[in-house]
């Protein structure tokens, strides 16, 4: 089974910055693939260079079996994309967008019916093709951006954060969007900055400052953080985070809700010390429990671990 | 070129602009607004300019003189008074802008055969209208001269007899070039402004990007947002002409097909400059402000206001590369001249070229900033 | 009513924020200050209506002596210029078609003998007539060299009994040189011009961006809002009309007759109220494309059409003359062109001055107004 898409050393430079470093990558048939990292890590940027938006200024791609340097005109009626704004027209009704995108990639007469159909039954916007889209609620505008984008029935899928401003319902139910079409067979390439909706990829690529720090699959990503994390229950949370601040054997303290996260050192993996340290403070502690590195974490970690600081 | 992908562009852009009222208040009111407003203030006629006179005199004859100069409608006194300084003093003021002062003994002198002399004082702050006030004011005495001569037997029949006869325009009403010239400026301005505009804000607002990863290519994109303004604007000129024929009058002499061919170029000339405009600019504030800047010389350099021949030699030669002048020229000879294709050949050979240069050149680029 | 608290150190804070954004924004910038420079030395030396060396055919039928010292007096007076000798009548219709010329002189057989004879020898004039302007004016010059020639060569410079003669003089402008007239009204135009799509641009993006809600949530009080933002572009208007005024007199010959105090005085109204109006706009918009197209409509046209710049307004029907009471640059032009050109002073001007102190009252006070709704007091 070849690769949907084939990412050898992408790079690209705007004048004297580098927003994308030697990148290499490679995506099955059928994946959700993710790339996580905050804004300004390349993301955007690496996107745009497979959908044949912007040229490389060096390293190659191969997308969908075609050359993006070379054959992006052929590409583009294979792929589909959303761009990160919202990129209909707002002064058009959402059947007149559908229509619209169905000329552009010659989707017609029956084709065009059937489909037609369906992205609406999809993006639940049945019944409002006479809608103006700018009058949709963002949630629903998002669906129909994603449902104009597939009409064509592409083998690739590029979304650009995809749901960036909607709310969380909203967004789990365009996930489960994603789902659906990943399983009927489309390649989805997304990204995100959300570190929730990275665990709904199948596998992912961390991005920070236009390079990989790490790529493979959500749990996989997990293991690589050795440093053990704690959650603690005390008494006034702001004032025990001080009194852990320069802690021997804590890499970090933060809030947590109520609770603190304590990052321990790894190989010290000694929570009773913090606990004393703790007490000895006057902030006893009422409960403790380890637990599992989310994204975040994993991100920040090895954010730290490249030497780099890590971005707001 | 694929036609479907033309045509949903096409319908697209028809929709977009039609369903806004404000725009389309904007693309068919205004150019017929703004040519009625031209149309009214764009008048270099001297028409009843409010003059005074001061008569020293106050006989039969010099009143005759006062009142021949009020025939033919050119001067309208606001101003009579038997003190010299009046005159001054309305002329600083801004209240009159020509003066006659009538000499005690005017009729006297007259009668006597000595012969008579009125001094005319005129504003010069507007030579234009100067010269020509000055100018009908002084037929006008002269006139009355004769006539005075005539009456007293004298014979003044000597000299040169001069006739004029003002062909295609008898009446010398300033409207008849001014307004044809003004159809010419409106449409230039529509297509640019409805072209740099569409194409800008798709991209500021985002939606460029989401038709530049579409299978469309350059060239269809181009004609998707060109062939609709091109649709609106000969829609508008053909608002502009009936206007200007039904209302201001202006008589149509010449052949309509000529006329069509010649918008039709120059629309063209104009499409491409608002293509060139929308990308050296990355909104649409800018653009509207490039155009603006451009618009300036392209109506002072084509002819409109101020005639080509009084300019200096190097802004002569610059207005050659204007393609409004030139269709100011067809448009004034097929209105005015009753020209046919044939009596413009040149002027549509060149405008014509500049066309294609202005659409290709400004296409070429459009493909580059897109890739 | 309680006066307003106002604090100088307030609108100081708001006119400096507003020079260091123009500082920063070189668009701006360059509109301020090339755009009325630019202007003013293309429209000066590209324009002129001082008409010379006309092209006509001339068709001598007579081709005597006198015909010929006639047709020497039409080309001597640099008005006019033979471009073509036709030879047949039948041609007298095709230079005027194709554009050659703008006139064509026939003069038929037998003019030196009714001359001799004492009579009145007739000669015809065909003009074109499409512009219609160059025509009335070729016209009467004509009529004018006719009568002259008349006089010197025909009646040998007796001055006939009984001939009534008009000597007219110019004032303000001896030479009718165009060039006199156009720059005091250029200078008055450009200013209307800029000085509101300036303020329309800068200002509409605060509100674009929202800063001018940060401005709100501040102690500010409107008006000081509204001076201080004008400040700078007011220090920006006087330099652009002090360098127009100082081109226009150096390099154009333009004279400056009148009181530059006074000049200046009007200027200063005629600014507040522009950028006033600028202001007025911007902020009732939100928009900024929409705000400069509106500045550029309301202020932009009738500068060009309703102020006299160009076309006489007494020239033009009743109803467009009611119109331009409310143009601003109207009253501004008669100001440079009276200070320029006529001499005259506050006795003649006053009328101008009041219309224009109304006018700023009226443009500052609509901005600090349309502020209302978005800074309370």
């Amino acid at each position: 089974m070849s690769a949907a898409v084939q990412a050898n050393e992408l790079t690209r430079r705007f004048g004297g910055f580098t927003a994308v470093d030697h990148v290499s990558f490679q995506v099955e048939t059928g994946e959700i693939f993710g790339f996580l990292g905050p804004n300004g890590a390349g993301k955007t940027t690496t996107l745009k260079m497979l959908t044949g938006l912007l040229a490389p200024t060096s390293g190659s791609a191969v997308v969908a079996g075609l050359d993006i340097a070379r054959e992006a005109r052929a590409l583009r009626s294979r792929i589909g994309y959303m761009s990160q704004r919202f990129s209909r027209y707002g002064d058009l009704t959402v059947g007149e967008n559908l229509e619209l995108f169905a000329g552009l990639y010659g989707v017609t007469g029956e084709r065009l019916t059937r489909r037609r159909a369906w992205a609406l039954r999809m993006a639940g916007l049945e019944g409002q093709e006479d809608r103006l889209t700018a009058d949709l609620p963002l949630g629903w505008k998002q669906r129909l951006a994603l449902g104009s984008a597939v009409l064509h029935e592409p083998k690739l899928l590029f979304l650009d954060e995809p749901t960036s401003g909607v709310d969380p319902m909203a967004r789990r139910a365009f996930w489960d969007l994603i789902y659906e079409l990943a399983a009927a067979g489309t390649t989805v390439l997304v990204s995100t900055h959300y570190m929730e909706e990275a665990e709904y990829c199948h596998r992912l690529l961390l991005m920070h400052r236009g390079r990989i720090i790490a790529q493979g699959p959500p749990g996989e990503l997990r293991s690589l953080m050795t440093e053990p994390i704690y959650s603690l229950r005390v008494d006034h949370a702001p004032r025990a985070v001080e009194s852990l601040q320069h802690a021997a054997g804590v890499r970090e303290a933060a809030l947590f809700g109520r609770d603190l996260h304590v990052v321990l050192d790894p190989g010290r993996d000694d929570p009773d010390a913090v606990v004393s340290l703790l007490a000895a403070a006057g902030h006893p502690v009422h409960g403790i429990e380890r637990v599992e590195p989310s994204l975040e974490d994993v991100f920040v970690a090895l954010v730290r671990r490249e030497g780099g600081a890590v971005p707001a | 070129m694929d036609r479907a992908r033309i045509l949903a562009l096409v319908r697209k852009e028809r929709r977009q602009l039609l369903r806004d009222p404000k725009s389309k208040r904007f693309m068919f009111a205004a150019p017929v607004l703004q040519l009625l407003l031209f149309g009214y203030a764009a008048t270099t006629d001297v028409n009843r300019v409010p003059t005074g006179v001061v008569d020293h005199d106050q006989t039969q004859q010099s009143r005759a003189l006062t009142d021949a100069l009020t025939a033919g409608d050119y001067f309208r006194i606001v101003l009579r008074s038997d003190r010299s300084g009046d005159l001054g003093r309305a002329l600083d003021g801004g209240k009159i802008m020509l003066g006659m002062e009538i000499p005690a003994g005017f009729a006297a002198d007259i009668n006597a055969g000595r012969g008579a002399r009125v001094q005319v004082l005129v504003d010069g702050s507007n030579s234009n209208t100067a010269t020509v006030a000055q100018g009908y004011a002084g037929r006008i005495v002269q006139q009355f001269g004769l006539r005075e001569a005539r009456r007293l037997g004298v014979s003044l029949d000597r000299g040169v007899d001069l006739r004029t006869r003002a062909w295609y325009n008898p009446s010398l009403t300033s409207r008849a070039y001014n307004v044809p010239a003004v159809v010419g400026l409106l449409l230039l301005l529509m297509a640019l402004l409805l072209t740099a505009l569409s194409v800008v804000r798709e991209r500021e607002v985002g939606t460029l990007e989401q038709l530049m990863v579409s299978p469309v290519t350059p060239g269809e994109l181009i004609l998707g947002k060109t062939i609709p303004v091109a649709i609106i604007t000969l829609i508008d000129l053909l608002l502009v002409v009936t206007v200007a024929v039904l209302w201001f009058h202006i008589p149509l002499r010449g052949s309509i097909l000529a006329l069509l061919l010649a918008s039709s170029l120059y629309i063209l000339a104009s499409l491409g400059l608002g293509l060139f405009i929308s990308t050296i600019s990355r909104t649409q504030q800018e653009a509207f402000m490039t155009m603006f800047l451009l618009l300036l010389p392209f109506i002072i350099l084509s002819g409109f206001l101020y005639p080509i021949m009084t300019m200096p030699a190097f802004f002569q030669h610059l207005t050659v590369l204007n393609p409004v002048r030139w269709f100011l020229v067809m448009v004034r000879d097929i209105f005015l001249k009753g020209a046919g294709i044939g009596d413009i050949l040149l002027p549509l050979l060149v405008l014509g070229l500049m066309a294609v240069a202005v659409f290709g050149a400004a296409a070429a680029r459009f493909r580059r900033t897109l890739g | 009513m309680r006066a307003p608290d106002l604090h100088l150190g307030r609108l100081l804070a708001v006119a400096r924020k507003e020079t260091l954004q123009l500082r920063r924004d070189p668009r701006s910038l360059a509109m301020a200050f090339m755009l009325p420079l630019g202007l003013l030395l293309f429209f000066g030396y590209a324009i002129s209506w001082d008409l010379r060396r006309l092209p006509i055919a001339v068709r001598d039928e007579d081709g005597t002596a006198a015909s010929r010292s006639f047709v020497a007096a039409l080309e001597g007076s640099d008005f006019f210029q033979v471009a073509e000798r036709l030879d047949s009548r039948a041609e007298v219709g095709r230079g005027l078609q194709d554009g050659t010329v703008r006139a064509v002189l026939l003069i038929p057989r037998g003019f030196s003998r009714d001359l001799r004879a004492g009579r009145r020898a007739p000669v015809q004039l065909l003009l074109d007539g499409s512009d219609a302007n160059t025509a009335t004016i070729m016209m009467n010059y004509a009529d004018a060299i006719a009568a002259r020639w008349s006089q010197q060569v025909v009646l040998r410079g007796q001055q006939p009994p009984g001939l009534v003669t008009a000597e007219s003089r110019v004032w303000y402008n001896p030479t009718l040189a165009s060039r006199q007239m156009i720059v005091p009204g250029l200078i008055a135009v450009i200013m209307s011009i800029i000085a509101a799509m300036l303020t329309a641009l800068t200002i509409a993006r605060e509100w674009e961006r929202g800063t001018m809600e940060q401005l709100a949530a501040t102690p500010v009080h409107r008006l000081e809002v509204v001076f201080g933002k004008l400040l700078p572009y007011l220090a920006i208007g006087f330099f652009d009309v002090f360098v127009s005024v100082v081109l226009g007199i150096l390099l154009f010959g333009v004279p400056l007759r009148g009181n530059v105090l006074l000049l200046a005085g009007m200027t200063l109204l005629f600014l507040l109220g522009a950028l006033g109006l600028g202001i007025f706009i911007s902020a009732a918009l939100k928009s900024q494309v929409l705000a400069t197209q509106v500045a550029l409509v309301v202020t932009y046209l009738p500068a060009l059409l309703l102020s006299s710049f160009i076309f006489d307004l007494r020239a033009m029907p009743a109803a467009l003359q009611a119109i331009s009471q409310i143009v601003p640059a109207r009253y501004y032009i008669a100001v440079t062109r009276g200070i320029f050109l006529k001499g005259v002073g506050v006795q003649v001007l006053w009328v101008q001055g009041l219309s224009m102190i109304i006018f700023a009252a009226v443009g500052i006070g609509a901005a600090t107004a349309a502020f209302r709704k978005r800074i309370s007091a």
